[in-house]
């Protein structure tokens, strides 16, 4: 009997455990789709930058800006780490972290680095990594703003342009397609290349650039990173809650196979129970017969 | 008239317009700009102020804060990190950016040149609120 009641108690919390489950994938699949949209929309400013700077670069001029000029002395670096701020998404969070940890390990061979991050979940990585964080962000969860992200960026930019950081590095995870995505560390600053593939457009239109190309460019510069800035944040936000949604799907899943075998095991003990119970009856009946 | 101005703005978070108009005017880098059906083919800096929109439906106006236009092929695409309706300017927390902007303390050449812009920006903004 008291076994036959703790696999009942068992059942009971398993089965509550799949409601959870279910509902947080439900959730994460909502959500997903909202900051999927959200990022689909971001994509038109970024293809935009690109072919204005394609334009600018049919315009014959050189892109000379601070943001894209190296430092001849490399002193001081900066990782920041984009993780959320809850769990229960599988193995987003540590992927990212990985990645983070070994890049800051070559960092800190050449630099003086300091280390951002952005989610409590790496925050509480890094504390118990004793990894000493010099900031830290947990304003972002599934929509990222612009106006927040912009003035990291604008930090960044400032400090990049003053010569007191050399190098920006960004850690987090990169979303390819709705199955796959990929813990990556990317270097923000100095900006390799402008555009990814320019010369995409036809674009032989002859521009009126107004006041001139130059005073363009130096808005444009900081413009494309703060949009790329910006689509890191998003990826890490679309890539978030599709891990979640993976983790809890598994987990849903395997709270009913539990479920299953719980039961059959009830089923059992119930039915032996029965089965013991019988046998006395009828031994108690033999023996009152005799 | 001929072929009509398609109006396009794009934030970084999302398109806010995208329609047939028949004037738009807004400020670039060093001045006031308007542009008519037909323009030749343009990239322009944006500045920060008012952009009035004329269409059918009528005349609207929004804040816009820096960034890049383009004209190419009747469309018209402004690239901008913040565009507000007029109507949804919070003039109170305009007038404390204002306030704030006023009251920073600048020593060197560049902080008083980022408080003259910051100054200059939330006076505009306002301007384009109280209209």
């Amino acid at each position: 009997m008291a076994k036959a009641r703790a696999i009942v108690k068992r059942l009971k919390a398993v089965k509550n455990i799949r409601k959870i489950t279910r509902t947080m994938e439900l959730i994460a699949t909502a959500r997903f789709k909202k900051a999927m949209d959200r990022a689909t929309e971001a994509a038109a400013y970024t293809k935009k930058i690109a072919e204005i700077v394609a334009d600018l670069s049919n315009a014959n001029l050189a892109f000379t800006h601070p943001l894209l000029v190296s430092h001849p002395v490399q002193n001081n670096a900066v990782l920041l780490v984009l993780t959320s701020n809850r769990g229960l998404c599988g193995g987003y969070n540590s992927s990212t972290l990985r990645q983070a940890l070994s890049r800051l390990k070559e960092l800190k061979q050449a630099y003086s680095v300091s280390v951002e991050c952005s989610g409590r979940r790496g925050l509480a990585f890094l504390k118990y990594q004793q990894i000493d964080v010099d900031q830290q962000f947990t304003n972002f969860e599934d929509k990222p703003s612009y106006a927040e992200v912009e003035r990291i960026a604008d930090r960044y930019i400032e400090a990049y342009c003053a010569g007191k950081i050399d190098r920006l590095d960004i850690a987090y995870m990169r979303f390819e397609s709705a199955s796959r995505q990929s813990a990556v560390v990317e270097t923000l600053l100095p900006i390799g290349s402008l555009s990814g593939a320019s010369g995409s457009q036809s674009g032989n239109t002859d521009y009126e650039f107004l006041p001139s190309a130059g005073e363009i460019l130096e808005e444009i510069v900081p413009a494309a990173f703060k949009a790329r800035f910006f689509k890191c944040f998003l990826d890490a936000a679309v890539s978030e809650q599709i891990a979640r949604r993976v983790a809890m799907k598994g987990a849903t899943e395997n709270a009913g196979d539990m479920i299953k075998s719980l039961s059959m095991q009830y089923n059992r003990a119930r039915q032996s129970q029965i089965t013991s119970e019988l046998s006395e009856i009828i031994g108690g009946a033999a023996a009152l017969d005799g | 008239m001929g072929s009509p101005l398609q109006l396009v703005v794009i934030t970084p978070e999302t398109t806010l317009l995208d329609e047939p108009v028949s004037s738009v005017s807004f400020p670039l880098f060093d001045g006031q700009i308007g542009i008519l059906p037909g323009r030749t083919p343009l990239v322009g800096r944006l500045g920060y102020g008012e952009m009035k929109v004329v269409s059918v439906s009528g005349e609207r106006k929004y804040f816009i804060d820096g960034g890049f236009s383009q004209v190419s092929g009747g469309v018209l695409t402004l690239l901008t990190s913040r565009c507000i309706e007029a109507s949804a300017i919070d003039q109170s927390a305009a007038e404390l950016e204002l306030r704030d902007a006023t009251s920073r303390h600048a020593a060197s050449d560049s902080e008083i040149d980022s408080r003259m812009t910051d100054q200059d920006r939330a006076r505009r903004k306002l301007a384009v609120a109280r209209r």
